[in-house]
């Protein structure tokens, strides 16, 4: 029974209703010729008539079935270069608005500057301005330097062991750049005496993190990408061999002969860095000053009176000098 | 030749009516899909044979779509209908090739 029905699966490929439908055409036509009448031409139209009817259907069928597929298959395609488009439309506009608050920022250092000269007083306001300015990393900045290129291990080319093609597989875990380690890199930097320190770009202020959200590593708050180009300024002769002696860079040295990473250190001639984006201090309020003799150390605000408030005539209170002090940009959030 | 331009006719119909299919026929349109294109090589193998007849045709290709659409729609409420309609496709798959080989022998004897 059941190979019968594989047999004719596999043999009578034609609708038998065919064969059936010429064995009545051909009684017919015998019965014709003895002499029996019958409607042939009425049942010639009717014949064409279902046969373009029928093809009719048919041409329809595939289209709508053409129609449906050419649709739906774009459908995703384009949802997904939407949003391709939406991020690149949003990354534009984020970048010119940025090109325009710095641009802006200097128009309005420079009227600053114009309106605070006029005086004695105001210019030392303004050149303290400048210093508190450079050390957070609002202004663009220039100068020799070195520059420390970081990169993910490179993919290992693998041969598929069933096509015998070459097979990239993505880097393991080893061999990737984590949050942290740029985090020791920058730290390392800052240690040696860098004064001014931009990762692919991105500018660190005082206040910058560089934390890990999944996958990707933000610098404030903006993804950056393998390689990462560290670029700091500062004397390239103390910042050169201090730098490579430090732990940070002593141990990517030899992470880059075990896990294939890329690190690389080269001095640089001029390094220009563009300011970082301003941070809002929301809850952080300046103290009480006068302006401090300039030059002379900045001495400690004794612990104010019961009030917890600077009483007047207390001189100092100006953070830390724009040079020489470390600061620790580490984030440390998200890990 | 009123064939091929009735087949054209339904083509350009489909194209430029842009009739949505509805939700619930959508599962079907496989099916019918597989089954026309059954019919077309049937019928110009019958043809070549020398016994096509148009009723058999327009018939066998209905009955076609809609046997195979209650199938895929039992399969479907007894939790089976993506396997029976896999079923279909091969069926008439088969005898879309037989067809289209009986075609081949007509038309270049080999």
């Amino acid at each position: 029974m059941s190979t019968s029905l594989l047999d004719s699966l596999l043999t009578d490929h034609l609708d038998h209703g065919y064969a059936e439908a010429a064995e009545r055409k051909a009684k017919q036509a015998t019965d014709k010729a003895n002499g029996k009448a019958t409607d042939q031409a009425t049942h010639h139209v009717d014949a064409k008539t279902l046969l373009a009817v029928g093809l009719l259907l048919i041409g329809f069928v595939l289209a709508i079935a053409y129609r449906g597929t050419a649709q739906q298959a774009p459908d995703s395609e384009r949802a997904r270069q939407g949003l391709v488009k939406d991020v690149e439309e949003g990354t534009a506009t984020s970048d010119s608005l940025q090109r325009r608050a710095e641009s802006l920022g200097g128009l309005l250092v420079r009227e600053r500057d114009a309106a605070l000269t006029a005086s004695e007083t105001g210019d030392k306001v303004s050149k303290q301005v400048r210093d508190l300015e450079r050390a957070a990393a609002l202004v663009p900045v220039h100068g020799p330097g070195i520059s420390v290129q970081l990169g993910d291990a490179a993919p290992a080319q693998q041969i598929d062991p069933a096509t015998g093609k070459p097979l990239t597989v993505p880097p393991d875990d080893n061999g990737r750049l984590r949050d942290r380690d740029l985090q020791s890199v920058v730290n390392a930097l800052w240690a040696a005496g860098a004064e001014a320190i931009a990762i692919n770009d991105e500018r660190l202020a005082p206040t910058t993190t560089i934390r890990a959200a999944g996958e990707a590593i933000l610098v404030d708050l903006r993804p950056v990408a393998s390689p990462y180009t560290i670029k700091a300024i500062g004397d390239p002769d103390v910042l050169l061999p201090r730098f490579a002696d430090s732990v940070a860079a002593r141990r990517y040295q030899s992470l880059s002969s075990v896990f294939g990473i890329s690190f690389t250190v080269q001095r640089e001639e001029d390094l220009a860095l563009r300011a970082a984006t301003g941070t809002d201090l929301r809850y952080a309020e300046p103290l009480d000053t006068t302006s401090p003799p300039p030059g002379s150390a900045t001495p400690r605000r004794a612990p104010a009176g019961p009030a917890g408030r600077a009483p007047s005539g207390t001189s100092g209170g100006t953070p830390a000098g724009p040079s020489g002090t470390p600061v620790s940009p580490s984030g440390g959030g998200g890990r | 030749m009123i064939g091929t331009i009735a087949l054209a006719i339904g083509v350009v119909l489909g194209l430029i009516l842009e009739p949505t299919v509805p939700v619930w026929l959508q599962p079907y349109l496989p099916i019918a899909v597989v089954a026309a294109l059954d019919a077309v090589f049937g019928g110009i193998r019958a043809r070549l044979d020398g016994i096509f007849d148009s009723k058999v045709f327009v018939v066998s290709f209905v009955s076609n779509v809609l046997v195979a659409a209650l199938v895929v729609f039992l399969g479907d409420k007894l939790g089976v209908g993506g396997q029976l309609s896999t079923g279909v496709v091969v069926v008439l798959g088969v005898r879309i090739f037989g067809n289209a080989a009986a075609i081949r022998r007509h038309l270049f004897r080999a």
